[in-house]
């Protein structure tokens, strides 16, 4: 694994109007997974949305280093699609942000939709309206588009919800191409059976505080627990 | 037996009635006071309408739809010269043109005026043009683009094209605020600039609105092309100004009638045009005619005449 840093947490409070939880600092390098666990409501959604830059930190700074257009993905809850645009219109918009100007960029573009949505399994409903998709292909259409992104950093929140079995096994196999190639993913998720499966770091936030911890350091707790 | 009361259930639904009843009671006084209690007036006006009807507009006089007597028609079929045609087409062209270029306009300064699209620091002063250039009716427009460029179709042109603008933009950037905000917030987050946000996310998700909006604002240009001609900006409003000068109130009413049937037909071609975008257009409902060519084509194979009637819609609605 690469040792790149390219996210990194300086006493960073995250919170609305009053601080969720303690200030957290750490290092997020190229081609780790991090899953976040924690119950509904204790600041998951608000650490990812305040790294995606969507609200402000109350105290302390983040940095992130990665390209400023494309450098960051981003699977909002309700997975941020434009229902009434096709599924390639869709996973276009994370393609045009991995392709830079040059004479051949529409064709580039192309190819590389096609590409994620052929991974991904829904070459079917490529020109068909993202609103006429069930649940679990929509997530494989929202997959598909950060997959054509490439981005250096992935955020997902809850994405492999209401998945089942075999949707979380396509989708994650894509999310493990982009690792492969140096993404880092940060995940929210509330099947701690795929965080098993599938992190390298677990970040749990339990009472107003804030646990890094390895996948082994993670799952020696739970069998500590389990024990008592 | 023990039951269980839930109260209130009920209070919001007479408390609703209460304030419509009040609403009502105040519409009631308010107008008492315009008219200064002197609802005498009143009295008779229903007869003097029928009179009115009868004597000067019933029937219409379709004379309008024959060829007028100068110029002399070049047309093989009289119609294309009739007064009726002449008027309506110009009104439609203003119509066509000033809703297209209105709504270029609109989208272009609505989308600076939308707050979840732009900061304050835009989106202000935007919003100010726009409830400006709103203020002025159509009618005022067109009198000051006659004064301005002179009698004829670019003076209406113009004043449509300006109303439009004000019109469709506020319509337009309260449906970009209302949208979802996750599209847009996963936009950003991905790097995606506001163009860009604009031309594949914003735009495609209102595309219903935006289409609906659109030929509502086409049917109101041909509407409001009756009001504008009144003035000299050209189409059917000028044949309707011209007849009313001279008490042909029975010509007036045909082109009255021309004008219903083409708003009409705007409207229906409006819900086609809508049916490819929205979500009722994913699940078409079968229609009256779908319906029995099915039924005829099901009662010329044997055993299937007594098939329940939801096997006989057509197959692409199942």
């Amino acid at each position: 694994m690469s040792e790149e840093v390219i996210l990194s947490l300086n006493g960073l409070v995250i919170g609305y109007d009053h601080p969720l939880v303690k200030p957290i600092t750490l290092d997020v390098h190229s081609g780790e997974i991090i899953a976040i666990l924690g119950p509904s409501g204790i600041g998951k959604t608000t650490l990812v949305r305040t790294i995606a830059g969507l609200v402000r930190p109350l105290e302390g700074s983040f940095e992130l280093r990665v390209k400023r257009r494309g450098g960051l993905g981003y699977i909002p809850q309700r997975l941020g699609l434009v229902r009434h645009a096709t599924v390639a219109h869709n996973v276009s918009l994370g393609a045009r942000l991995n392709v830079g100007w040059s004479k051949t960029m529409f064709k580039e573009r192309k190819e590389k939709t096609y590409d994620a949505i052929r991974k991904l399994g829904i070459e079917e409903k490529a020109s068909e309206p993202v609103r006429r998709l069930s649940g679990g292909q929509q997530r494989r259409v929202a997959t598909a588009r950060t997959l054509a992104q490439r981005p250096q950093l992935m955020l997902a929140d809850e994405f492999l919800g209401e998945l089942d079995q075999t949707n979380v096994n396509i989708v994650l196999g894509a999310v493990h191409e982009l690792v492969e190639n140096g993404t880092a993913v940060i995940m929210i998720e509330h099947h701690e059976d795929n965080a098993f499966d599938f992190a390298t770091r677990i970040w749990e936030i339990r009472n107003e505080r804030f646990f890094d911890m390895s996948i082994e350091e993670w799952k020696q707790q739970q069998s500590k627990g389990e024990e008592e | 037996m023990e039951t269980t009361t839930i109260e209130g259930g009920g209070g919001m639904k007479y408390r609703l009635f209460g304030i419509l009843l009040f609403l009502l009671f105040l519409a009631w006084t308010t107008l008492d006071g315009l008219v200064e209690g002197d609802w005498g007036r009143l009295e008779g006006g229903l007869s003097n309408l029928a009179v009115f009807f009868e004597e000067s507009m019933w029937p219409p006089n379709w004379s309008v739809l024959e060829a007028r007597s100068y110029p002399v028609c070049e047309q093989d079929i009289e119609f294309f010269c009739s007064v009726g045609y002449l008027g309506m087409m110009e009104t439609l062209k203003i119509a066509f043109v000033s809703t297209i270029l209105g709504f270029v306009g609109a989208i272009s300064l609505s989308s600076l005026a939308a707050r979840n699209l732009m900061p304050l620091y835009i989106s202000l002063p935007v919003r100010i043009f726009l409830s400006a250039v709103r203020s002025l009716p159509s009618l005022i427009w067109a009198i000051l683009f006659v004064i301005v460029i002179g009698f004829g179709p670019l003076s209406g042109v113009l004043a449509m094209t300006f109303y439009t603008v004000g019109y469709l933009g506020k319509l337009q950037y309260e449906v970009f605020e209302g949208m979802p905000n996750d599209p847009l917030e996963a936009g950003r987050a991905m790097g995606l600039h506001r163009s860009s946000i604009l031309l594949n996310i914003v735009i495609p998700e209102n595309s219903n609105h935006l289409l609906s909006q659109l030929m509502f604002m086409f049917e109101y240009n041909v509407r409001h092309g009756t009001v504008i001609g009144i003035v000299g900006a050209g189409g059917i409003g000028y044949y309707i100004h011209t007849y009313l000068k001279f008490l042909q109130y029975d010509k007036v009413f045909a082109l009255l009638i021309i004008i219903f049937v083409v708003v009409v037909l705007i409207d229906l071609l409006s819900l086609a045009i809508r049916s490819f975008v929205n979500e009722e257009g994913d699940v078409r409902k079968p229609t009256w005619l779908n319906m029995l060519i099915q039924a005829r084509k099901r009662k010329s194979l044997d055993g299937l005449a007594a098939t329940p009637p939801q096997l006989l819609w057509p197959r692409w609605y199942r």
